[in-house]
């Protein structure tokens, strides 16, 4: 294999960020907005917590204080100055020196984080990881496109473990490493701070919210992608905070890959773009309860949170904590079929095709008139339909574990002892409602089967040994699993059964069954009060 | 330009009449017998002729040959082309808008739908008139301006395409109840309430389907009812209700009639898709039961009356 494009990033790194900055300028139609909108987008920020950046908010003070003295040319000036400062901001390091250290040393850390007791036992952490990290889909494919194109990589977003574990499963399938935007805050940790501007990742700093800043990160993106840096996006913005897979994406930066096409395009040499979905599946979730204390905050509103008992805090500082207990871990990365950035699939020697297995090409969609030309209109409905097919590509490969298939029975138990409570009635019943094993290994053989059904029509996957194994030693599996990590049981054995206790995570788990119509789903519940509304008007009329 | 249309049926010649009429060239690709098409239009037998003249194509086939239309139609188009269909029905699977199933069949994304009040014979003896058309892309509605807007026809525009392409579907569907209704001697008013009902009902489901509320209640949806309603006889989905209140039953006469009446199909699936969602859609539970020859005539209608 040739040698990664990014290993040769630090020598391009100028010339990169020349780049990005003139063709920010070329496309400032309106200086005066952008330098306002700046200034005022950033003395909002700063003056509510300036922190260490005292001195920004005075040059932004000036900066507003003295736009409407300028001439034409001061402006420019000035909004060359900021386009500059904010690239060199963003702009990446890597050294290849540092990859080949953290290639060595990664995986006895993940595997040690995955599994300490066994590493401290002498286990072994590169056995331990074999074991817990499965990767999955088609890897040689991808492999050959790294060759063809650039890879976009949009995989599902659950944790912050995320890309430590992406990172890790690239390497070890021989695929290349990949640039990223990485929030500003995971700068602030020294040595996190070190690995990662080395590694490929560019800062974003997400409460900067102006349109130049963002120009400015487009442009970046548009520009590595033009020259064949393969990148990393999370399509769906931030963690999944439900637990679910990802069904509504957020892809201002995915639609740069259209543009590097049209771009190269119109220079005569066509970059070709592959996206590569991918779904990143834990048994268990380092930040669950935090995670889906957040999203039932936000589903809510204060409604919840008045209700909500005081440990939360207390929980989210714990948090850190738990990271080192994690035990039994299993993560599952499993890559899917690859897409031109117009949804189609791509073979594995670069070549789109429609659903009928026709070849066509994707320069064809870019086309008006015989010509290559850039519609923004047009480009934001292709990245929409590109969404779609992603979110169709992470249904199918979603991998269900047994901790998602147990908590998904006794989710089914705790509505079935409820069946009028909403779903903030339903959480409320925790510690209540006793299901006696027989019965819960039961319901966790038959959700197993129709999960086995689903995956036998390519709807879903089961993760590694679920399909084998006995609905008990699932159960079993599952109740071992959060035992030994979540700080509050999940299910308490009590007798012979189970006691429905934390019904918060046991809805977080579950709600990885939703995307394949297995789980219960909050948000389709509230799909169907819409519906009832509709209904309601129905009622008007004929009364 | 030069307009491409697939279908040789009333409708693709007086779309091809409309291309005319805004100074387009249009090739009509019909393998009918076509004696009476209107004069300067080219007709073909072979799709690739559509595909290598025309970077748009209208597709104006029946919705239950769509989908074996368009797999065809995708061996002679690339991703530079804008397929728009003229297809006042859903896909028989799956209810599926005909702009998905060309999606699914062709490797062209630009897609769109065109529907509305106008009637083909309007547009044939160039009587001035309003047609609707729907696209995501801005381009695609560009285009069939280009193609068909004219002094004597007026293209109204939405990016709500899947809204649109229900709208159409049911207001289809509501005129069977519209000529069922008159042939039981039911007065205007009551019609008139009954099909408010029923096009409230209709909202309820496109928007569950993902279109927007405000589509119903626009050209696609009240304007197309408006016009079918006015006009006596001028949509055989009327004439096809009519006959059903004299006690014919439906599949024989759809065979009689020789054209093809989309709600008897339609009707009792979008039911179903009612019923799944917990929509409550009593004048369409009547239509598919009037549809499908069950219950008693009087009885159905006197339980409306009460619902």
């Amino acid at each position: 294999m040739n040698e990664p494009t990014i290993f040769r990033f630090n020598a391009e790194r100028r010339d990169i960020v020349d780049e990005v900055v003139s063709r920010v300028l070329a496309e400032a139609k309106d200086p005066l907005f952008l330098l306002n909108d700046a200034a005022y987008n950033e003395i909002k920020r700063l003056e509510a917590n300036s922190g260490d950046e005292r001195e920004l908010l005075v040059t932004f003070r000036n900066l507003a204080r003295s736009l409407g003295r300028m001439g034409d040319g001061e402006r420019q000036t000035k909004l060359e100055q900021l386009a500059r400062m904010y690239a060199w901001d963003v702009a990446g390091n890597f050294d290849p020196k540092v990859y080949r250290f953290a290639s060595k040393v990664l995986p006895s850390l993940v595997g040690g984080l995955l599994s300490p007791l066994q590493t401290l036992a002498g286990g072994g952490p590169e056995a331990s990881l074999r074991e817990h990290l499965v990767t999955q889909g088609p890897t040689g494919d991808i492999a050959r496109l790294a060759q063809i194109g650039t890879i976009v990589f949009v995989p599902t977003h659950l944790s912050n473990f995320d890309s430590v574990a992406f990172g890790y499963g690239l390497e070890r399938e021989h695929l290349p490493p990949a640039t990223y935007g990485a929030g500003k805050n995971l700068f602030t940790n020294p040595l996190l701070s070190f690995f990662m501007h080395n590694l490929g990742a560019y800062r974003v700093d997400r409460r900067i919210r102006h349109t130049l800043y963002k120009n400015v990160l487009k442009a970046y993106s548009c520009v590595l992608i033009e020259r064949g840096y393969h990148s990393l996006f999370f399509p769906g913005g931030t963690r999944s905070r439900s637990g679910g897979v990802e069904e509504k994406l957020k892809l201002g930066l995915a639609g740069t890959g259209i543009e590097a096409m049209i771009r190269t395009a119109q220079r005569g040499r066509p970059q070709k773009v592959f996206f590569v979905p991918a779904t990143l599946n834990y048994q268990l979730t380092l930040e669950a309860r935090t995670l889906i204390d957040d999203w039932l905050a936000e589903q809510g509103r204060a409604r919840y949170i008045i209700g909500d008992d005081e440990s939360t805090q207390l929980e989210r500082v714990l948090t850190l904590v738990r990271k080192l207990l994690l035990t039994e871990g299993s993560i599952v990365l499993r890559f899917c079929d690859p897409l031109d950035p117009f949804g189609n699939r791509v073979t594995s020697d670069g070549r789109s095709i429609d659903r009928r297995g026709r070849t066509v090409d994707p320069l064809s969609y870019l086309k008006r008139d015989g010509r290559i030309v850039m519609d923004s209109a047009r480009d934001a409905q292709y990245t929409r339909e590109l969404g779609e097919s992603i979110c169709e590509e992470f249904a199918k490969n979603t991998v269900l574990m047994s901790t998602h298939l147990v908590a998904g029975a006794a989710f089914e138990k705790l509505r079935a002892a409820h069946p009028k409570a909403d779903l903030f009635g339903l959480i409320r019943h925790r510690d209540e409602v006793f299901v006696p094993r027989q019965e819960m290994s039961r319901a966790v053989g038959e959700l197993r089967d129709r999960a086995a059904e689903l995956e036998d029509r390519g709807l879903i996957a089961l993760g590694p040994g679920v399909r084998k194994r006995g609905a008990t030693e699932l159960l079993d599996e599952a109740v071992r699993a959060w035992s030994g990590y979540h700080s509050f049981p999940v299910l308490t054995a009590q007798g012979d059964g189970y006691v429905l206790a934390d019904t918060k995570l046991l809805l977080y788990y579950q709600n990885r069954l939703v995307v394949s119509g297995l789980g219960f789903s909050a948000a389709r519940g509230s799909l169907a009060t819409t519906s009832g509304g509709a209904a309601r008007a129905g009622q008007e009329v004929s009364s | 330009m030069t307009v491409g249309i697939l279908g040789g049926g009333r409708w693709g010649f007086a779309l091809a009449r409309a291309a005319q009429m805004a100074g387009n060239r249009a090739v009509v690709c019909t393998r009918r017998d076509t004696t009476d098409r209107p004069e300067g239009v080219e007709v073909t037998g072979e799709v690739h002729v559509l595909g290598a003249r025309a970077t748009l194509i209208i597709l104006a086939v029946p919705s239950n040959v769509a989908r074996p239309v368009a797999t065809t139609l995708g061996d002679s188009t690339t991703g530079a082309h804008y397929v728009v269909h003229a297809v006042r029905g859903l896909s028989s699977e799956g209810l599926l808008p005909i702009s998905a199933v060309v999606r699914q069949e062709t490797p062209v994304k630009r897609v769109g739908a065109l529907a509305g009040p106008v009637l083909a014979h309007d547009l044939l003896e160039g009587r001035p008139s309003v047609i609707a058309v729907a696209s995501h892309y801005p381009e695609v509605i560009e285009s069939v301006k280009s193609a068909i807007a004219s002094p004597s026809l007026r293209v109204s525009a939405s990016d709500d395409i899947v809204g649109t392409e229900w709208a159409s579907a049911l207001v289809g569907a509501m005129l069977v109840g519209v000529g069922f209704a008159r042939e039981l001697g039911i007065s205007e008013p009551l019609i008139s309430g009954l099909m408010v009902r029923a096009l409230r009902e209709a909202a309820s489901m496109g928007v569950a389907a993902g279109g927007l509320e405000k589509t119903f209640y626009g050209l696609a949806g009240i304007g197309d009812l408006m016009a079918a309603m006015a006009q006596q006889d001028a949509r055989p989905e009327v004439a096809f209700g009519q006959r059903i209140a004299k006690g014919a039953r439906s599949a024989q006469l759809a065979a009689e009639m020789g054209v093809r009446i989309e709600p008897i199909d339609l009707v009792p699936r979008v039911v179903n898709f009612a019923r799944q969602r917990g929509l409550k859609t009593p004048v369409f539970e009547t239509l598919a039961a009037v549809i499908e020859g069950r219950g008693d005539v009087q009885e159905i209608t006197a339980a409306l009356m009460r619902s």
